[in-house]
């Protein structure tokens, strides 16, 4: 069989390959944009799927700001972030409540805070979705004041702002 | 090519094994990514090697380029270009483990299923198992004989 051949089948496999990626893409509820957000100095990283989590109307992207608030002492910081890393060093002051023990951590969180706190979300950066997928656990719940600091307890912690 | 080598690579069961055993592999590796673009875009992301304008590209074409040719091996359409597409995949997978293997740039190597770890201390089991993947690839690229069980064999 020559090259000739063997070019031509490669393009048909592909081809098809191609045209079915494209078409599962576009009908799948887990379809993903063609280009995603993969800058990091933009804000968090994402393929900007149909299913996304990431509402950028919540962020605050600057750590300087969420520290003003921090200062003003009346919002309460919320850590996504697994429990152990919560325990490895956190925001000083704030609250566990990892997003993926949501369920078993909700009713406590809920006798402590009332729906009209002011709740500021972190987890580890702008690598890192949990914050806003807690932000919507916390909206569905009726919690109307979530923002979410994208910067994460690394950025927190590398402007050298209080944690323990 | 030596002669034990030859036989090796004329042997028509062996051919047929590595047929089945690359297309249930790269089918299985492509599902989850299909079922989960944006965890296996953002796995692509944490290679660290591509830029950001071909990330989602990648994710969406590279599970179907995987499957199809996954499903041409184990069916037996055009097998010989189904197996250098795979060579040419599994080249690509064994140079970018072997950069972040040589830069120390820990990573999820996203091969099977997301969260699947891929640190280095078992990059080296992950390029082991590629390079053995090459080699039957190749064996059924290189295969002069008849081929057992294929709907369009073509050559």
């Amino acid at each position: 069989m020559g090259y000739k051949n063997t070019a031509r089948e490669i393009v048909i496999l592909l081809g098809l390959a191609v045209i079915a990626a494209f078409t599962v893409n576009y009908f799948s509820p887990t379809g993903i944009s063609l280009v995603g957000q993969w800058d990091e100095s933009k804000g968090i990283i994402t393929a900007n799927a149909k299913d996304d989590v990431v509402v950028v109307d919540l962020e605050i992207d600057d750590v300087k700001i969420a520290k003003q608030i921090y200062d003003i002492g009346k919002a309460v910081f919320v850590d996504a972030r697994s429990r152990e890393d919560y325990e490895d060093g956190h925001i000083k002051g704030a609250v566990s409540l990892p997003v993926g023990q949501f369920d078993e951590s909700i009713d406590a969180f809920h006798d402590q805070y009332s729906t009209s706190s002011s709740i500021v979300i972190y987890c580890s950066g702008r690598t890192c979705e949990d914050s806003h997928r807690l932000a919507h656990l916390l909206l569905d719940e009726g919690y109307t004041n979530v923002t979410i600091m994208i910067d994460g307890y690394p950025g927190w912690g590398s402007e050298g702002y209080p944690i323990e | 090519m030596n002669k034990h080598l030859k036989r090796l690579f004329d042997n028509s069961r062996i051919e047929f094994a590595a047929r089945w055993i690359l297309g249930i592999s790269f089918i299985y590796a492509s599902f989850h990514k299909i079922i989960a673009p944006a965890d296996f875009a953002k796995i692509i992301y944490g290679y660290d090697l591509f830029p950001g304008v071909l990330i989602n590209l990648i994710a969406i074409v590279l599970p179907f380029v995987e499957l199809f040719s996954g499903l041409a091996l184990i069916l037996g359409i055009y097998p010989r270009p189904a197996a250098l597409i795979v060579n040419g995949m599994l080249l690509g997978f064994i140079i970018a483990l072997s950069i972040n293997l040589v830069r120390g740039h820990e990573f999820d190597c996203g091969c099977f299923w997301s969260g699947q770890t891929g640190y280095t201390s078992s990059v080296e089991l992950l390029l082991v198992r590629d390079i053995i993947y090459f080699v039957m690839g190749l064996q059924v690229f290189l295969y002069g004989r008849r081929r057992k069980a294929c709907i369009f064999r073509s050559e």
